[in-house]
C-alpha cells in the first residue's frame, strides 16, 4: 500500500506542474496590462513602464515562467499586485475560512446524504424514497447562487432565524487564532459566545454549499445500496439467518461504500468551485472570493497562487480517497 | 471468521481511514495556522499601546456597510481609492478642507494662511492652529507637515501626482519656519487656488512624524500604517480585518469637537441585496450604494430613510477625432443631437442627473446648461452635410464590469445604440474588461468609447485640463483631440486669480467644448445611501474628504 501511495503522490507533482504551465500561459493571452490596471487610469506612462519593470513583466513569457517556477521552489508565490502583500500571506489569511466552510458543507453532505440515501434504498418506492429523490433533484439542478439568495431572503431577511452574511457579527471579535477556523478556535479556547455566533453564521452557507454534494451522495448511496442489495451474497446472508441489521451493516454497506467514497472525492471539487459563489453571497472572506477579485483585477501572481492551491487540494483529496478505497477493497491493492 | 469479528475488523479499518483523513485535513489547516499564529503574536504585542481595547455596545456603534473591494491601504500617502479614503479619512487631517455648505477651502489644521507673489514664485504661509494635537497628545507642528508631505512625495505612489504634478510641490520648497508656521513655495505655473484644492486630499494629510519614523520598516511605514493610525483626526484605527471590516474608535485626545459615537465599523458587504437586508434588519445603520430595485424595496419603510448624494463622476461618450467620421465636428455634433437624454435618466430610475458639460455639478465653474435635446432631424441633417452614408457602422467600446452609476454600461450602451440608429448610425458594441478597454483607449485606438471619469480633486481644473489639453495625455489625448484654443482657455481659467474670473472663463470654455469637443457628456450619477431612523447627522459631500464624516453621526 505504501508503494501505491507513493505512485499516487508523484502523479500529483506532474499535475501541479501542468496546471501551473497552463494557467501561466492562459494569463499571458489576456490583452490587458496588470501594471496599468494596478496604477489606475491617471497613471503616467513612465510610472506604468517603471512598474512593469518592477513586476518583471518586461521579460519574455518563458523567462517569466521559469523565474516564477524558480521562486516557487523556495516557497515564494510572488507578491499580489492588488494587496501588495506576498501571495502566501494572502492565502494563509483566506484559506482557513474556505476550509471551515468546505468542511462544514462536507459534514452536512455526509451526515444527511448518506443516511438519506440508505433510507431511500431500504424503503424503495415508498414516500420516503420519493421525498429523498425529490430533495436530491432540487439540489442537483438549482443554481447555488439562486438557492443561496432565496435562503438568505427567507431565513434571514424575513424570518430572522439565522444571522446575516459574514463569519461573525460585525461587533464580535474573532477568537484567538489557532487554526483560523473560528468554530474550532472558539471551542479550543472555551469561548462559548463566539462559538455560538460563528456556528450560527456558518449554518446557512454550509447547508447551501453542501446541498449539491448532499444530492449527489443521496443518489449515489441509494443506487449503490440497491445494486448491492440485489447481490447473491446478500441473499445468502439472509438465508443463513443473520439479523437484518448485521446483513446491512456487515455485508451491504461495506460493499456499497467504494463508489460512495469516490463520489465524496469528486464532489469535493464541486465544493471548491461552489465556494466561489457561496462566499460572495454570504460575505465569506475566503479563497473563492479572493480568486474572483484577483481575476477581475488581473492580479497574475494571486491568480496563479489560488489556482495552484486548488490544483493541489483537489488531487490530494482524491489521492486519499484512492488510498481509502484500497484500504477497504482488497482487490484494488492487489492490482 | 465469525460475523462479529469481521464486523469489528471492518469497523477498525474505517475508523483508521477516518482518522487518517482528519489528520490530513487538520494538517492542511496547521501549516496555514502556524505561520499565521506567528504573525498574529507579533503585532499583538505592539498593539497594546495604540489600540483602544474593551467592549463597546451595539448602541454605541455605527455600522456602515459598503463594498470595500477597492480597499488596499490605510496609509494616507498611498491611499487613492474611495474605500481607503473613507477608511482613513477620519484618522487624519489636512491643513485645509472643504466643508459641506461652505464654498472655498476652510481652515482645519491651519487656522489661517496667506499667498504672496514673490516674483518668480508664490509663497504660501500657513499658521497652524495651536490647539491641534495628535491622538497621542503631542502637538501638530510644522515639522510634522514638512515630514508628511516629503514622505508622500518620496513614496511616490498613486496619489503623489496631486502634490507633485497638480500642486507642483517640491520637497526643497517646504519649510518649517517655526513650530506653528509652515511655508510652501510654488512655481507660477500653478494656481494657488488649485494648490489649496489639491491639498484637501488625504495625500497631504499630516501624520505624526515621531510615531511613523519609529516604524518605517522596509516600506517607509506603509505596512505599519495599515494596522495603526498616527493622526490628529476624531477617530483612531482599532483594527483592520482584511476583506472583512475596519473598526475605529473615538480619539480620546481629539482637539476639536469630539466624535458623537465611540465606535464606527466599516463592514465589507459586496452584494447590494445583502446591504438591503442589513439595513432592513438593522444589522447595519448606514449602507452605501443601493440600486433602483433596492430603492423601490425601501420606499415606505418606516425605519429607513433614503439619501441621494450627487457623485462627481461623469458618464460620457468619447469620439475619436483622429478617426473618420469623427474627424468632422458636424458628425460629433450629430451624435450629441441623436441622444435622448431624458430617457437615459428614466433608465437609471432617477439615480442620475443630466450633465452635458465637462465640469460637474458642485464644482466651481459649473454652468448648469444642457443645450442638447434629442433632435433626430437635425442629427440627420448634420450627417448628410458631412457626407456620412446612412447606416454607417461604428464600433463603440464599453466596460463590461464597471457600474455606470445605478445601471451598468451594457444597458446604457444598448439605449445609445437604439437612439443613434434612429439617426442612421449603427453602433457595434464591444464590451471589454475595464483594464483591457483602458489599454486600447490610452493608445488612441478606440473609435468611440462609453466610459466614466472621476475627478481627482475638487477643482474644475481637475476636469478641464484632462478633457481639453492634448499634451496632458489624458482624455483629450485618448480621443485624438488636439485643439490649441481649448488647451489655452483651460490653462487661463486654471490660473485666473479670482473665483469670479475663473467662473467666467470656465463658462466660455464650456460653451466651446459643447460644440467643438469630441464628447457627448451624459450624466452625473447619484449615490444612494440608506440610513436607519435611529441615527441622525448623516452627511455626504463629494468634495469633502472623506465624503461621509463619521464624527457628525450619532444616535437620536
Amino acid at each position: 500500500m505504501a508503494r501505491f501511495a507513493l505512485r499516487r503522490f508523484s502523479g500529483l507533482l506532474f499535475v501541479l506542474i501542468g496546471v501551473s504551465f497552463i494557467t501561466f500561459f492562459l494569463a499571458q493571452i489576456v490583452p490587458a496590462d496588470p501594471a496599468a490596471t494596478a496604477l489606475g487610469s491617471n497613471a503616467r506612462e513612465e510610472q506604468i513602464a517603471a512598474y512593469r519593470k518592477q513586476l518583471g513583466l518586461d521579460q519574455p513569457a518563458p523567462v517569466q515562467y521559469l523565474q516564477y517556477m524558480g521562486r516557487l521552489l523556495h516557497g515564494d508565490l510572488g507578491k499580489s499586485i492588488r494587496t501588495r502583500r506576498p501571495v502566501v500571506d494572502d492565502l494563509i489569511d483566506y484559506l482557513p475560512a474556505t476550509i471551515e466552510l468546505s468542511l462544514a458543507a462536507m459534514s452536512v453532505a455526509l451526515l444527511i446524504g448518506i443516511p438519506l440515501g440508505i433510507l431511500a434504498a431500504l424503503r424503495r418506492n415508498t414516500w420516503v424514497d420519493g421525498v429523498a429523490r425529490g430533495f436530491a433533484l432540487v439540489g442537483g439542478s438549482m443554481p447555488i447562487f439562486y438557492l443561496g439568495l432565496l435562503a438568505l431572503g427567507l431565513f434571514y431577511r424575513q424570518l430572522r432565524w439565522v444571522p446575516g452574511p459574514g463569519r461573525l457579527d460585525a461587533t464580535v471579535t474573532p477568537p484567538t487564532q489557532i487554526t483560523g477556523l473560528f468554530t474550532v478556535d472558539a471551542l479550543l479556547t472555551g469561548n462559548w459566545p463566539v462559538f455560538a455566533n460563528a456556528s450560527a453564521h456558518l449554518l446557512l452557507p454550509a447547508l447551501i454549499l453542501g446541498y449539491f454534494s448532499t444530492s449527489v451522495l443521496v443518489r449515489m448511496t441509494r443506487s449503490s445500496m440497491l445494486e448491492t442489495l440485489g447481490q447473491d451474497y446478500v441473499r445468502t446472508a439472509r438465508a443463513k439467518g443473520l439479523s437484518e441489521r448485521v446483513v446491512i451493516l456487515s455485508h451491504v454497506l461495506k460493499n456499497a461504500f467504494p463508489p460512495i467514497l469516490t463520489t465524496i472525492g469528486v464532489t469535493f471539487g464541486a465544493l471548491l468551485s461552489g465556494a466561489v459563489l457561496t462566499e460572495t453571497i454570504f460575505n465569506w472572506p475566503g479563497l473563492g472570493r479572493y480568486a474572483t477579485t484577483s481575476v477581475t483585477t488581473l492580479d497574475y501572481p494571486a491568480v496563479m497562487g489560488v489556482t495552484l492551491v486548488a490544483a493541489f487540494i483537489y488531487p490530494l483529496v482524491n489521492t486519499f480517497v484512492d488510498i481509502g478505497y484500497s484500504a477497504i477493497d482488497p482487490r484494488v491493492r492487489v492490482k | 471468521m465469525q460475523p462479529f469479528r469481521r464486523f469489528t475488523t471492518a469497523t477498525a479499518r474505517w475508523l483508521g481511514l477516518l482518522m487518517v483523513l482528519s489528520l490530513v485535513l487538520s494538517a492542511c489547516a496547521a501549516p496555514a495556522a502556524a505561520p499565521a499564529a506567528g504573525e498574529a503574536t507579533a503585532p499583538a504585542a505592539e498593539a497594546a499601546a495604540p489600540a483602544i481595547a474593551g467592549e463597546v455596545s451595539r448602541a454605541d456603534t455605527l455600522i456602515f456597510a459598503a463594498d470595500t473591494t477597492d480597499l488596499i491601504t490605510l496609509d494616507p500617502a498611498v491611499t487613492y481609492e474611495f474605500s481607503g479614503i473613507q477608511g482613513e479619512g477620519s484618522f487624519y487631517e489636512t491643513l485645509v478642507s472643504f466643508t459641506p455648505g461652505q464654498s472655498g477651502v476652510q481652515p482645519l489644521l491651519a487656522e489661517s494662511w496667506d499667498v504672496k507673489d514673490d516674483g518668480d514664485m508664490w509663497t504660501v504661509t500657513f499658521k497652524l492652529n495651536p490647539e491641534a494635537k495628535f491622538a497621542s497628545g503631542n502637538p501638530v507642528t510644522a515639522d510634522d507637515v514638512v515630514w508628511s508631505w516629503g514622505r508622500a512625495i518620496d513614496i511616490n505612489k498613486s496619489p503623489a501626482f496631486l502634490l507633485i504634478d497638480v500642486a507642483k510641490v517640491a520637497k526643497e520648497n517646504l519649510t518649517a519656519v517655526d513650530p506653528q508656521t509652515f511655508q510652501v513655495k510654488l512655481p507660477k505655473t500653478v494656481s494657488p487656488q488649485v494648490f489649496l484644492a489639491a491639498i484637501t486630499f488625504t495625500v497631504a494629510a499630516v501624520v505624526e512624524k515621531a510615531a511613523v519614523e519609529a516604524n518605517m520598516g522596509t516600506d517607509m511605514g506603509e505596512s505599519w500604517l495599515n494596522d495603526y493610525s498616527a493622526g490628529s483626526g476624531p477617530y483612531v484605527l482599532n483594527t483592520w480585518d482584511r476583506e472583512v471590516s475596519i473598526t475605529m474608535d473615538a480619539n480620546p485626545n481629539y482637539w476639536g469637537e469630539p466624535a458623537r459615537l465611540p465606535r464606527v465599523i466599516i463592514q465589507n458587504m459586496k452584494d447590494a441585496t445583502n446591504r438591503l437586508a442589513a439595513i432592513e434588519t438593522g444589522d447595519a445603520d448606514v449602507v452605501q450604494d443601493l440600486g433602483p430595485e433596492q430603492r423601490t424595496a425601501l420606499e415606505g419603510n418606516p425605519d429607513v430613510s433614503l439619501f441621494d448624494g450627487l457623485n462627481t463622476q461623469m458618464i460620457y461618450l468619447g469620439m475619436n477625432a483622429k478617426m473618420a467620421p469623427f474627424d468632422n465636428p458636424d458628425v460629433r455634433e450629430a451624435v450629441r443631437y441623436a441622444i435622448n437624454y431624458d430617457e437615459i435618466i428614466a433608465l437609471t430610475g432617477g439615480g442620475a442627473k443630466t450633465v452635458q458639460e465637462i465640469i460637474p455639478d458642485s464644482f466651481l465653474g459649473h454652468t448648469g446648461l444642457n443645450p442638447f435635446t434629442q433632435d433626430i432631424a437635425k442629427a440627420k441633417e448634420l450627417l448628410a452635410k458631412a457626407g456620412v452614408a446612412e447606416g454607417i457602422e461604428i464600433e463603440m467600446l464599453l466596460p463590461s464590469d464597471y457600474p455606470a452609476g445605478p445601471i451598468d454600461f451594457p444597458t446604457l450602451a444598448a439605449k445609445l445604440q437604439s437612439d443613434l440608429a434612429q439617426a442612421g448610425i449603427t453602433l457595434n458594441l464591444r464590451s471589454l474588461q475595464f483594464s483591457e478597454l483602458l489599454n486600447i483607449y490610452r493608445a488612441q485606438e478606440s473609435p468611440m468609447t462609453l466610459v466614466l471619469w472621476g475627478p481627482d480633486y475638487p477643482d474644475p481644473d481637475g476636469n478641464a485640463t484632462p478633457f481639453t489639453t492634448y499634451a496632458a495625455k489624458s482624455i483629450a489625448f485618448r480621443n485624438g483631440w488636439d485643439d490649441a484654443k481649448a488647451a489655452d482657455m483651460a490653462a487661463a481659467a486654471a490660473l485666473a486669480p479670482t473665483a469670479e474670473e475663473r467662473t467666467k472663463l470656465y463658462a466660455d470654455l464650456t460653451e466651446y467644448v459643447f460644440h467643438q469637443g469630441p464628447y457627448a457628456m451624459l450624466y452625473q450619477p447619484t449615490r444612494t445611501y440608506a440610513v436607519r431612523n435611529t441615527i441622525d447627522g448623516f452627511n455626504y459631500d463629494a468634495s469633502d474628504t472623506p465624503s461621509v464624516n463619521f464624527a457628525l453621526i450619532g444616535a437620536k
